[in-house]
């Protein structure tokens, strides 16, 4: 078969176009250098198909773009998405004990271990001084002033925990930011559907579901399978159903058996069986103590109960009984001061209020000390992740530029290719057979 | 084996992060160096902020005990004070007893010896009325009373001992009581034998003489055995409580060292952490702008 007389001129088009897209491409990826979750894409470029010649076998001609790549690692996405949740629940977490530990004012001036000091000292002080109204009155101030410590911690905690349920009901109520992102994903599940239908790969559209399920998967356990046409059914905190299935979304969302992440995190600071309200329980435990050695010691010697703890609203309280006029050192005369030495004894006793506190105060800070740690490893062992997806998926700068000139001068080149078939026409056309004229 | 590609991005937010870390650091020391304090939340060292709390415990425990030692040797120098003037009294009385004894005093100068002996009955009960920061020393618990009135001789407190406590679990009893001493009504104690000394005195029967040169030298040397048998214990009370204080001293030392230990910051190896830490900001700072700013476009024309 003959081959056209302008067969160099269509083959340098089809270089132009080529060099052009794939610049064009540059354009975009430069353009979007710093978008969140943008994944860099490549114009991949493939030589058409060639024309036979009887004789000497087959001319290129030309080069097509056979598709606009996205590279990505869907490997790393998931190892991320692990990642995310640990750093969803771990950051979560550490914050809220933050807040528990902060309000219980350890080690220092103001939290109860010193009202714990000044109540043991009032004790002692009464016992010296028996009669003494100012020994009287401080004794009923330290008294009062450490139940109120007591009954103020357990508030705070309470709050805590409060705060955790209104942060778990903002986020997965209605309208919530659970919801926004369901709602999204079930959105571009459809339009990347409709893309593909028609034979295209929507790219961008793929970044912006990606992110989605980053975010997703900071808020509670994900898990994707797509349906091979494109769209993804997303399962949330190992539920029964999916929460998104292609373009269907759940709402209210399918009940989770394993959350994990934030939500995870906050169901555990505002369950009554979570970290928190054990917290609350061994403070009980430690009112409950204070409550019944006082007693033990109190009660024979003036016939009254000193403290009263209500362990249904977790109040602990002076007995009202009990004042400055009333108090009792001893159940003799004056003089006696036995029960008040016994109380100032139990200062600092084995298993006794000081004991039990020190150890609420230990484990409190243990606590927030691994949640601290556990946030932070989440968090470098995400960052690294997230360093070897934009390894791979990330716009390097230089790298643009250099395709950049890599494809300009492929323009280039490619123009000058047809100017030379142009010249050869121009031969052909303007000079051939005017030999004479 | 190729380097793995390194973005734009990447660089960027692993400069911010490397600063934010360095910035954490040396946040963490500025507030060592500031509360000059290794812990300040549980969370730091729980493990030692719970020894913290028990030597807290321990030390403000050692600061009462010598507060109440302090308050004991009050009681007991006080005590010590009224007992000694109740032994002089009965030391007085012993004389003036060995001068109406002697067979030539006249029955007037016997009645005027008797009339001073009442006095110091009076003198005596006086000094066992004395009393420590308004509480009665002699009257057992019953510190609000006064242990004995003029009109008899009758002991009006109790028997209870006070005690202070001067460490876990030891209480020291400080008081004595004026039954123990002056006693109570006839039992032979300093009192009664007094009153029968002046009685003895006034009857002038050879048996009263006998008795005056007999029985009451008897009763009345015995009396002051027991004053001075009293003083002694308190005395050594009173050593008790000094020797128990200096060992408290020197436990409070102890024990206020190892909290120091525990939670207070090194000031010297924190200031060294401090220049580290801003040399390494002040270095990631200068890297980092030139990494960050550097690209091909800058020499590409």
């Amino acid at each position: 078969m003959p081959i056209s007389t302008f067969m160099g001129l269509h083959t340098s088009l089809r270089g132009l176009l080529a060099e052009q897209r794939a610049l064009d491409v540059t354009s975009h990826n430069i353009a979007n250098a710093n978008t969140l979750g943008y994944s860099r894409q490549e114009a991949q470029l493939q030589a058409t198909d060639a024309l036979f010649e009887a004789g000497s076998g087959q001319l290129g001609t030309g080069v097509d773009v056979m598709a606009y790549k996205r590279i990505r690692d869907s490997f790393l996405d998931l190892q991320y998405r692990t990642q995310a949740m640990q750093v969803g629940a771990g950051t979560t977490r550490a914050g809220a004990l933050d807040q528990a530990e902060l309000r219980l004012g350890e080690p220092g001036d103001n939290g109860i271990a010193a009202r714990l000091n000044s109540f043991w000292s009032s004790w002692s002080d009464f016992a010296n001084t028996p009669d003494s109204g100012a020994a009287r009155q401080s004794l009923i101030g330290d008294a009062t002033t450490l139940a109120s410590a007591v009954n103020a911690l357990d508030d705070s905690l309470q709050t805590v925990a409060g705060q955790a349920a209104a942060k778990l009901a903002a986020l997965t109520g209605a309208g919530g930011e659970l919801q926004q992102i369901a709602g999204e994903l079930a959105g571009i599940n459809g339009a990347i559907r409709d893309a593909q239908s028609v034979g295209s790969q929507p790219n961008d559209l793929f970044d912006r579901r990606d992110l989605l399920l980053d975010k997703l998967a900071g808020f509670a356990q994900v898990s994707v399978v797509g349906d091979g046409a494109g769209s993804i059914r997303v399962t949330l905190g190992g539920a029964a159903a999916p929460l998104v299935d292609g373009a269907t979304l759940t709402w209210p969302p399918p009940a989770m058996t394993s959350p994990g992440g934030t939500i995870g995190a906050l169901m555990d600071l505002s369950s009554p069986t979570g970290t928190l309200a054990s917290y609350r329980g061994e403070i009980a435990t430690f009112a409950q103590a204070l409550t019944t050695q006082v007693n033990a010691i109190y009660q024979p010697a003036a016939a009254a109960d000193f403290f009263a703890y209500d362990a249904g609203t977790a109040r602990l309280s002076v007995n009202p009984a009990v004042t400055a006029a009333t108090v009792r050192a001893g159940a003799g005369a004056a003089g006696d001061n036995s029960a008040a030495i016994a109380l100032s004894e139990l200062r600092g006793k084995s298993g006794g209020p000081d004991d039990l506190y020190a150890r609420l105060v230990t484990r409190i800070g243990t606590e927030v000390a691994d949640a601290r740690r556990g946030a932070s490893n989440a968090n470098v062992l995400s960052n690294s992740i997230e360093d070897r997806r934009q390894s791979a998926a990330g716009v390097s700068l230089d790298e643009e530029m250099t395709n950049l000139i890599r494809f300009q001068r492929g323009y280039q080149a490619a123009a000058r290719a047809m100017s030379a078939t142009d010249m050869l026409l121009d031969t052909l056309i303007n000079r051939t057979g005017r030999v004479g004229l | 084996m190729t380097s793995p590609r390194i973005t734009t991005s990447m660089i960027s937010r692993n400069v911010l992060a490397d600063l934010n870390d360095v910035s954490a650091r040396m946040s963490e020391t500025q507030r060592k160096m500031a509360t000059g304090k290794e812990l300040t939340r549980p969370s730091d060292d729980p493990f030692a902020v719970g020894r913290a709390l028990a030597l807290r415990t321990e030390l403000e425990g050692v600061g009462q005990y010598r507060r109440n030692a302090a308050e004991a040797e009050g009681w007991t120098a006080a005590s010590d004070t009224a007992l000694g003037a109740v032994t002089d009294i009965a030391q007085r009385a012993r004389e003036l007893l060995l001068r109406g004894a002697n067979g030539t005093a006249s029955s007037s100068q016997r009645a005027a010896i008797a009339e001073e002996i009442d006095q110091l009955v009076d003198a005596a009960k006086q000094d066992a009325n004395a009393t420590h920061a308004g509480r009665s020393l002699f009257a057992g618990t019953a510190t609000d009373v006064k242990p004995y009135n003029m009109a008899s001789d009758a002991y009006a407190g109790d028997g209870g001992d006070i005690a202070r406590s001067i460490g876990p679990g030891v209480s020291v009893v400080v008081n004595v009581r004026g039954s123990d001493t002056l006693g109570n009504g006839a039992d032979g104690k300093l009192l009664n034998v007094l009153r029968d000394i002046a009685a003895h005195l006034r009857g002038g029967t050879p048996a009263d003489q006998a008795a005056l040169t007999s029985t009451d030298i008897v009763a009345i040397d015995r009396s002051i055995d027991d004053l001075l048998g009293m003083r002694a214990q308190i005395g050594a009370t009173a050593n008790r409580l000094s020797a128990a204080d200096d060992r408290l001293a020197e436990l409070e030392e102890g024990v206020r060292g190892l909290l120091s230990k525990t939670e207070d910051a090194d000031m010297a190896a924190t200031l060294i952490d401090y220049s580290t830490q801003q040399a390494v900001y002040q270095s990631a700072l200068r890297a980092g702008a030139g990494i960050v700013q550097a690209s091909l476009l800058d020499f590409l024309r």
